[in-house]
């Protein structure tokens, strides 16, 4: 058995996203974000010791920012932001509003504020969603929460916004308004991505493999990070129920 | 503030412009090669907003967090529910926000009145209460349902009677 497969969705997704924080550097995530608060935790805990971090849902670690997370990210300071979405399309559109007809919708979800501040203004932006189907991964979003390409009048970081999911890493290109397959994870193969993905992910060919969860990751994922969102009243519930046991 | 507008960065592209008409794209009037949301400004007619405490005055602590005072400022009219009233409240105070008489037309002694939503330091979220009124926001039959048990024709001190298992409301309001 790879350590992969020994990996919840959760604990997996934490691993990879903990990898793309970087030392010295400013990362941030929303209210309600487990997944990428466990991931910064990670990566403060590994690579990352002077990274500042700042989960919004968090008793101790929102840091008292109140509206300054938001002033901090007009003004191009943030470095990194963590995002989820419902639905992703071919044009790099995302919806994180609703589901079906927007005047009757089947869904309704809340996500209006970072949607359309936050991913124009943090220099890099992370999604991740815990399931990869075609339901999520669409021709055409039913409402455009935030969008993936803007004209040049539009001052907006250009990085490529990368898309974290069990199967695999998708890479949005802003400038050339394609997709392509950054990595697939041990046990899955580019076609059966492609497969279960609504738009066309470019080449199969020559895809990397994503470098599988260590087990130095998965220890200190389920002790250290664990043991501080606890402390730290940092989804501690969560952390408990997510988080394996060592 | 007092300004007819804001200008604001994101959303370019997005679906709410379908959806509003008080937010626009505009060139940037110091440098026109860039363009940014512009929002028209949001003056509320009323706003009703919970202190801690307030004066008879009208100066009043908000809660710590958030956008209370800005609200205050923006609006027409503002009545402040305090969970208590005493002789003076003033900038020096601890726990919350200061906001000044002037801004403020009405106080009223509503302890307990933010439920079911907490103030810290005195009784926490009501989750059961909010649930129950997701669950009823679901349908017209089961709103209906819940403004005739917990809205319509009841009292505050009914309503707290209610929230609270029968138990009432002490004069301050502490827990």
């Amino acid at each position: 058995m790879t350590n992969a497969v020994a990996c919840n969705t959760a604990e997996l997704l934490a691993i990879l996203m903990s990898r793309e924080v970087r030392d010295r550097e400013i990362s941030a995530c929303g209210a309600i974000s487990m997944i990428p608060a466990s991931a910064m935790l990670l990566a403060e805990a590994t690579h990352a010791p002077n990274a500042e971090i700042i989960v919004l849902g968090s008793e101790q670690l929102s840091r008292d920012l109140g509206k300054d997370i938001h002033f901090l990210s007009q003004r191009g300071k943030l470095d990194l932001f963590f995002h989820s979405a419902i639905q992703f399309d071919a044009e790099g559109n995302f919806n994180l509003h609703v589901i079906g007809d927007p005047n009757r919708p089947d869904v309704r979800m809340p996500g209006g504020y970072g949607s359309g501040l936050m991913s124009y203004t943090a220099k890099r932006i992370l999604f991740f969603r815990t399931e990869h189907t075609r339901r999520t991964f669409v021709e055409k979003v039913d409402f455009v929460s935030g969008a993936g390409r803007t004209p040049p009048s539009i001052r907006r970081p250009q990085e490529p916004f990368l898309i974290f999911t069990p199967l695999a890493v998708l890479r949005f290109d802003r400038q050339e308004g394609r997709y392509s397959l950054a990595s697939v994870h041990e046990g899955h193969t580019p076609q059966e991505v492609q497969e279960r993905t609504g738009f066309s992910l470019g080449s199969l060919d020559g895809v990397p493999v994503t470098p599988p969860p260590t087990n130095e990751e998965i220890t200190t994922l389920r002790t250290v990070v664990k043991q501080r969102m606890i402390e730290t009243g940092t989804y501690p519930e969560w952390a408990v129920t997510e988080l394996q046991p060592a | 503030m007092g300004v007819p507008y804001i200008p604001v960065r994101g959303l370019a592209g997005t679906d709410v412009f379908k959806r509003r008409d008080d937010m626009l794209i505009a060139p940037n009037p110091f440098d026109p090669s860039e363009e940014t949301v512009v929002a028209l400004a949001q003056n509320p007619d009323v706003a009703i907003l919970h202190a801690l405490r307030a004066d008879r005055d009208g100066n009043a602590l908000l809660r710590k967090h958030g956008e209370d005072v800005m609200i205050a400022q923006a609006s027409h009219r503002v009545i402040v529910t305090a969970e208590e009233i005493v002789n003076r409240v003033t900038a020096d105070d601890e726990g919350g926000q200061f906001i000044s008489a002037i801004n403020v037309t009405a106080v009223v002694h509503a302890p307990h009145g933010a439920h079911p939503t907490a103030v810290p330091g005195r009784y926490d979220t009501d989750r059961d209460h909010i649930l129950e009124y997701v669950r009823a926001s679901t349908g017209d039959d089961a709103f209906r349902a819940y403004l005739a048990k917990y809205v319509l024709g009841k009292s505050e001190a009914e309503y707290q009677a209610l929230v609270r298992g029968g138990v009432p409301v002490a004069g301050g309001g502490g827990s």
